[in-house]
């Protein structure tokens, strides 16, 4: 082994890359401040003290327990869907049907949620999962299939099947496959009312609060933090591996920049393209499970809508990596949390929560584009360099 | 003392552009009446230099001075009505405009406010003929050639009073004996008193033509030279800044049996025919060149061998295996290598890295992956041998393809492409934009492959390249190859009269292959 390490001449690593590194780190955190200091204009024009605010947000989200677990079970199914928009992003493909899909995605494991009585958790739990995935996978398979054959593009039939999925689900939740139990309920007015079956306690995921029990921290029951944290966490490094360590995520990437060149080197694009597009929609099927099988444990029409455009915001502030993605999906979980906070401490509306949320996503996508430019400037001219 | 005499004197001109010096402290003399070449690679700056004395750029420090007086101009009209002018290396002429009207064009003969288009035409075919330049005053630029273009540029700067004429590339564009007779042009413009500037990288026709030769290299004039007393080899290595090897190494190979036979191709594109009835053999061990004017066909000829554009009928045959309108991996497989025209859009995934590239389209192989697991270690040492076999110059294999200088992206492709040794090679274009040094190398390559056996088809519009490398030439007109020759019997102004379509193999119907810009 340390033979083949000799035989690599050929410096592996640029010079100059921890100042590049430290760059890309500082890069983002410099982001959050400027956004918040454009925010402090709107706050001071409606006669709040920026520092006030930004203040009892931070004590807010971040002094109290239930805040912490709030922020990290916000953020699982973000994690999610920022994975299923990221891999996408990665081929090039711009998937805006996350939404449909986690819906289709939940609908399937509530099915099979509530159904196979009797099964040990080790498998119905598994099950239900994989049914999710599919039911992503098979809602996304219509966008691709028509981009692929047709050039239909995917921005718009994600988003049209995203209102296809809304209403063909509801059209089933109040139809054949509601809830017959609950005689009644649904027919005094209450969409509530109108809901799927229960699932079964042998496909409910566990919660996280036994393992922080262990540790000697007591998450409030009344927050629900459960294993999905840690299934999201796993899957994007298992992101990353695809990514950057396989054939199939060099593919990917290679289609994803320059389809032209990846059919002249040989790649099948359109065989990629639909892969992609299929892992994405995949992931996308898991974004409502944590809520469906660790909080709800039915699938109704109140369902919670747009983790999907969430993670859209979410992939784009995590420049589609896996620690950014789950950073990013935090920062959201935290915004969302404070926005709570500074409302009812601060009196403060809801829509700066809103203007804090757009801002620092603007920032930190054009800070980092500017990272990106000067970080390519140098390589040009380390490789110029070396280049006589 | 001969300082005196310069018509136009540079000293110390310097200009950058964002994150480079285009120009640095260049000083030279150009003296009145003669012709005097500016060389270099590409990227040398000779363009910046001279667009600088045209009046399109200003330099950033150094003084021009003409005619002993030191003069800023604020523009390409002001440096025109001193009597600079300068021809571009892209026309810019009005297609549906008269040779006239595009020459008067901005500076309008006019009596008492109105145009008077006969006189006007006469006044224009009497200037042509003053300068011995053959124009039909009356023509449509659409109708007429890249040659006759090329003169009505120059007669646009003459009317116009310039007494300095510059010309950027002005062969690029041009058939062998449409550059034959520029040059009797600029030799008359030459004795009627004008003085010449041209820029080129192509030193033949610089010793042929130039009376002094000044060679930039990047940004810093090198030297001043007079053509009588240098050499092509001397003129080489002050551009390259090291000696330069012209003898390719090509080692007597008999060909062997037809590898790849394209047969009646016809394909079509943008909604017409662009390859008609095409036809040619390439044999191992031999390299098979297809020279024409860009825009014959060559692109889509390489499209349809390599299954990235749908064949209509005829076949393509390699070792005898039909592999007509395969899908590209396909053909990947059964060992046809490629170098595509477009190096930046075809070649390379320009923001993946140099040993991404190196490997891709070979990711899945037994080599480089064991299921799911590139393996870094393997890949790795291939391609940091492959970098130093192709001498690609860089700090590492984890920069973005985009960062390499032109030459050295191309080594990556042949890096790519040469894996496992190829029985056949299709070059498209394969030394476009590269210096000196990498063109040697690229050409070298090709000739070694074809003396381990491999069937090599060279596509290109350079014809001293494809005269200099290839066993056998076919000429493509209109989407045909028009004739054939062997590399004995190939001389540049037979093959030019093929490249034009004047003369043909048949009734090839159709038009100048030449491009007009608007």
């Amino acid at each position: 082994m340390k033979a083949q390490r000799k035989a690599k001449p050929v410096v592996l690593q640029p010079r100059g890359s921890r100042r590049i590194a430290l760059l890309e780190v500082s890069g983002p955190i410099l982001s959050v401040l400027f956004a918040m200091l454009m925010a402090s204009v709107a706050l001071i024009m409606i006669g709040k003290n920026p520092f006030a605010v930004y203040g009892t947000m931070f004590a807010y989200s971040f002094g109290r327990l239930d805040s912490v677990a709030y922020i990290l079970s916000k953020a699982t199914p973000l994690i999610f869907s920022g994975i299923a928009v990221a891999v996408a992003f990665r081929v090039n493909l711009f998937n805006i049907g996350v939404e449909g899909q986690y819906a289709v995605g939940a609908f399937f494991a509530s099915w099979v949620g509530a159904s196979f009585h009797g099964l040990p958790p080790y498998i119905h739990l598994p099950l239900v999962i994989l049914a999710g995935a599919f039911g992503g996978a098979l809602w996304a398979l219509v966008p691709i299939w028509l981009r692929v054959k047709r050039g239909v593009h995917e921005v718009i039939s994600t988003i049209m099947l995203n209102h296809t999925s809304y209403l063909l689900l509801h059209y089933l939740m109040a139809g054949p496959l509601k809830d017959k139990t609950l005689v009644g309920l649904g027919t005094v007015g209450s969409a509530s009312g109108v809901r799927m079956s229960p699932i079964l306690d042998s496909a409910r995921v566990p919660r996280l609060h036994g393992l922080f029990e262990a540790i000697g921290i007591n998450i409030p029951a009344y927050v629900s933090l459960n294993w999905f944290l840690v299934v999201g966490i796993v899957l994007a490094f298992g992101m990353y591996l695809l990514i950057w360590k396989t054939p199939f995520g060099m593919q990917l990437r290679a289609v994803g920049h320059n389809p032209k060149a990846a059919e002249a080197a040989g790649l099948r694009s359109n065989a990629v393209l639909v892969r992609a597009f299929l892992i994405s929609g995949a992931v996308a099927g898991l974004v409502g499970l944590s809520d469906l099988l660790g909080y709800f444990g039915y699938l109704d029409v109140d369902f919670p809508k747009g983790y999907g455009f969430t993670g859209i915001a979410v992939a784009l502030v995590g420049k589609n990596g896996a620690l950014g993605i789950i950073l990013a999906a935090l920062l959201f979980g935290f915004l969302s949390r404070g926005g709570m906070g500074i409302q009812v401490l601060e009196r403060v509306p809801m829509e700066t929560y809103f203007i804090l949320q757009g801002l620092i996503i603007l920032c930190i996508v054009i800070g980092s584009e500017m990272v990106r430019r000067f970080v390519r400037a140098q390589q040009k001219k380390e490789e110029a360099a070396a280049d006589v | 003392m001969e300082k005196a005499a310069a018509v136009l004197e540079l000293r110390g001109i310097t200009k950058r552009f964002p994150g480079i010096v285009a120009n640095n402290q260049v000083s030279l003399d150009i003296e009145p009446g003669e012709i005097h070449a500016i060389v270099g690679e590409n990227g040398a700056g000779k363009s910046t230099l001279m667009k600088m004395v045209a009046g399109l750029y200003a330099p950033d420090e150094g003084q021009i001075v003409y005619r002993g007086r030191p003069v800023i101009f604020r523009g390409p009209r002001q440096a025109i009505a001193a009597g600079i002018g300068m021809v571009h290396q892209h026309f810019m002429l009005v297609a549906n405009f008269t040779v006239t009207e595009n020459v008067i064009l901005g500076a309008e003969p006019a009596r008492r406010g109105l145009l008077d288009p006969k006189t006007a035409a006469n006044q224009i075919a009497e200037l042509a003929r003053g300068y011995g330049l053959k124009l039909d005053s009356k023509a449509r630029v659409e109708d007429i050639s890249v040659g006759e273009q090329q003169r009505v540029e120059i007669l646009k700067v003459l009317y116009r009073g310039a007494d300095l004429i510059i010309l950027d590339e002005p062969t690029a564009v041009l058939v062998p004996q449409e550059a034959e007779d520029l040059f009797e042009h600029l030799r008359t413009l030459k004795k009627q008193g004008k003085t010449v500037v041209f820029i080129s990288h192509k030193l033949d026709e610089v010793l042929r033509v130039s009376d002094r030769i000044t060679v930039l290299r990047r940004g810093r004039v090198i030297g001043t030279v007079r053509a009588a007393e240098v050499t092509r080899q001397k003129l080489a290595e002050m551009m390259v800044g090291r000696p330069i090897l012209f003898d390719l190494k090509r080692s007597d190979v008999t060909p062997g049996e037809a590898h790849l036979c394209v047969e009646s191709v016809t394909a079509r594109g943008g909604g017409r025919t662009i390859l008609r009835d095409l036809t040619f053999r390439v044999r191992s061990g031999e390299i098979y060149g297809i020279a024409g004017v860009e825009g014959n066909g060559q692109t889509e000829l390489a499209e349809a061998i390599m299954g990235l554009r749908p064949v209509g009928s005829g076949k393509i045959l390699l070792r005898g295996e039909d592999i007509t309108n395969l899908p590209t991996p396909k053909v990947r497989r059964r060992g046809l290598a490629f170098i595509p025209e477009d190096r930046h859009r075809r070649g390379l995934i320009l923001p993946m890295t140099v040993w991404e590239n190196t490997i891709i389209g070979s990711e899945t192989s037994r080599e480089f992956s064991r299921g799911p697991r590139l393996l870094f270690d393997s890949i790795y040492r291939f391609v940091n041998e492959a970098m130093a076999r192709f001498d690609v110059r860089l700090t590492t294999i984890m920069a973005p393809a985009q960062t390499l200088s032109g030459g050295n992206q191309q080594k990556v492709i042949l890096a790519r492409e040469f894996r496992g040794d190829p029985k056949f090679i299709l070059a498209s274009q394969p030394t476009r934009g590269l210096d000196i040094g990498a063109t040697e190398f690229v050409r070298q390559q090709l000739l070694n492959a074809r003396d381990q056996g491999a069937a090599v088809l060279l596509i290109s519009a350079d014809l001293e390249e494809v005269l200099s490398v290839a066993d056998r030439i076919g000429v493509i007109y209109n989407g045909h190859i028009q004739a054939e020759f062997s590399r004995e019997e190939a001389d540049p102004k037979t093959l030019g009269f093929y490249m034009t379509g004047v003369r043909s193999g048949e009734s090839g119907a159709g038009k100048e292959g030449g491009s007009l810009t608007a």
